[in-house]
């Protein structure tokens, strides 16, 4: 079994990884804020945010496809800042991961952030902790495995993503045709040894991904001591 | 500068109550917040520490205002220097003890008075426990942690919210003489929540009692308690039943009525208490006397309609205990086993129920 080209393989784990970190900068905030408030119109977010999960894909991909047309309001502020396109680019794709993404890095963080922790803050407070100091000193540590589990699902399942991905990147190699694409390319092109090559290595950095989250959090039933 | 007073005047609104609460306490010794559960002690001192914003009113400590609602005045929990020693503790669990009391040591105000970190830990005994995981140690000795911790970030007003509550009655027995460490040893003002009168006339000075949201009390300890006629030393494990009612417009200055379904309790207490508000009292099974006719001429002015619905052993042989159903709720009255066959008290027989004391319930 000769190896294939791995640029896909390459593309697909900078497009996670991106993901991941602009997830867990924009989701952090977002997952405290749903956890603590009592506005009404929480559960709207939280059905918005929780939409990727049920919706096909390539709804979602076709939204995101034509919101980035340079010819739609996001797409030509975009081409107008940047002077680039955001449909078939990296760019691109980071945005429609990060969207279609949102709810497995915000659902667990949010879990984690409810229920002791917030008691926790208060405490924190009596302490003499300001807001940030507590957030960091006593709400992180106390979430150590909501942040494992959010960070590891949103990075597996965007290693997954594939129509999404085909809806708004398309399939440009070294841009944006990461390995999900590849695969289906190689089935469609009858190059079957190649697609096996891929196959069997996204199936088996997956399944050590998810090992690892369950392995952690068997091993650190509910935080983690420092 | 003197800090002399806490001083405040709150209203808050909550779902299922309304905080409305005024006073002026002297910042020195042990004030207890006593009342039953339910009657907001536990939203004052949310509010006092700053973890709830109260809809109106005002909070002043000595010279400085922590909210103000006419003045839009606001400030923050952690820049109030109230330390808070909750009922479960609330220790880290990401933390070892040593962590834990590291924790508030390393956010302590350096210009506050406060003591020496080893005098505290001393005080509490944790020497030994320092190495400790918050998880593996006792209710007494979390709270002990919680107690230390709290003293490390040298507050200028402590709020203890029934600190025991979560203890059995051996290890209460057990912690007490740290409150009274803590007291004594390191006098910062403090504000203690508690329903259980032992505890308040124990460590207390003056008392806030509370009911259905407002202060309706507040003094000396032992002015405030006889005021209720409540007394402490009595046998917690005595038999008594609870009953609730509301209180009734034939109400006097120094008795209470209250109506327990149509019929109406007299309580020698100096409860200044709207009618209609809900209220617990105690009757302790021993007092409760039972007549198959309604005597007449007779001081015992509690005379109630009642129905017998069981009978059982008492704990000493000599008794047993008779169950009675006072419009829907059980009041249970522990007599002779020689009484018992006297009247041939049988399960559904309509009786009187002679009511000789109950106090209010807190």
């Amino acid at each position: 079994m000769s190896l294939p080209d791995l640029t896909s393989l390459w593309l697909t784990a900078r497009l996670a990884f991106v993901t991941t970190l602009v997830l867990l900068i924009v989701g952090t905030p977002l997952a405290w804020w749903l956890a603590q408030t009592r506005s009404r119109f929480k559960p709207a977010i939280e059905a918005i945010v929780a939409l990727p999960l049920v919706l096909p894909p390539t709804v979602l991909g076709f939204y995101l496809l034509i919101a980035m047309s340079p010819n739609a309001w996001f797409g030509g502020f975009w081409l107008q800042t940047t002077g680039s396109t955001l449909s078939f680019s990296f760019t691109g794709l980071v945005i429609g991961s990060v969207i279609y993404s949102f709810p497995f890095m915000i659902q667990p963080l949010q879990a984690a952030f409810e229920g002791p922790v917030r008691q926790a803050m208060q405490t924190a407070a009596s302490l003499r902790a300001a807001p940030m100091d507590a957030f960091f000193s006593v709400a992180v540590p106390m979430s150590a495995r909501g942040f494992v589990t959010a960070i590891v699902l949103s990075f597996a399942h965007t290693l997954g993503e594939f129509g999404v991905v085909l809806m708004v990147g398309g399939n440009i190699p070294d841009r944006t045709r990461v390995a999900s694409i590849e695969i289906y390319e190689n089935v469609e092109t009858l190059n079957y040894a190649d697609a096996h090559t891929l196959s069997l290595i996204l199936l088996v950095v997956s399944f050590l991904t998810l090992l690892s989250v369950f392995a952690f959090n068997r091993k650190f039933p509910a935080h983690v001591r420092f | 500068m003197s800090v002399s007073e806490l001083d405040f005047t709150l209203a808050a609104k909550f779902t299922d109550f309304t905080l409305n609460a005024s006073a002026s306490i002297p910042l020195n010794g042990v004030t207890a917040v006593f009342g039953p559960s339910g009657s907001g002690k536990t939203s004052l001192l949310n509010a006092i520490a700053g973890f709830v914003r109260p809809d109106a009113g005002r909070i002043e400590f000595g010279d400085e205002t922590w909210f103000d609602s006419a003045q839009h005045r606001w400030t923050p929990p952690h820049k109030r220097g109230v330390g808070v020693v909750f009922q479960d503790a609330q220790l880290f669990p990401h933390l070892s003890v040593r962590g834990n009391l590291d924790y508030a040591s390393k956010r302590a105000d350096p210009a506050a008075p406060g003591h020496a970190p080893s005098e505290i830990i001393d005080a509490m005994e944790l020497t030994v426990l320092l190495d400790r995981d918050p998880q593996t140690l006792s209710g007494g000795e979390r709270q002990r942690v919680a107690m230390a911790r709290t003293l490390l970030t040298r507050p200028r007003l402590l709020l203890l919210d029934e600190p025991l509550a979560a203890l059995d009655t051996a290890r209460k027995g057990d912690l007490l003489p740290f409150l009274e460490t803590m007291k004594t040893q390191f006098a910062v003002p403090t504000l203690y929540v508690s329903h259980d009168v032992d505890e308040v006339s124990r460590i207390a000075e003056r008392v806030l009692m509370m009911a259905a949201g407002t202060i309706v009390a507040s003094g000396p300890t032992d002015e405030v308690l006889s005021r209720y006629g409540l007394e402490a030393g009595r046998n917690p494990y005595e038999v008594a039943s609870i009953l609730r009612g509301t209180v009734d417009t034939a109400s006097e200055s120094d008795l209470v009525a209250v109506r327990i379904g149509n019929a109406v309790l007299w309580l020698a207490a100096d409860l200044h208490l709207k009618p209609g508000t809900e209220i617990s009292i105690k009757v302790p099974a021993r007092d409760v006397a039972i007549a198959l006719a309604k005597p007449d001429k007779i001081s015992i002015q509690n005379m109630i309609p009642a129905r017998v619905t069981g009978l059982k052993d008492a704990h000493r042989a000599a008794f047993q205990t008779v169950t009675l159903d006072i419009g829907g709720q059980n009041l249970d009255a522990v007599i002779t086993r020689k009484s018992v066959q006297a009247l041939d008290l049988n399960a559904g027989q309509d009786v009187y129920a002679l009511i000789k004391s109950a106090t209010f319930h807190a």
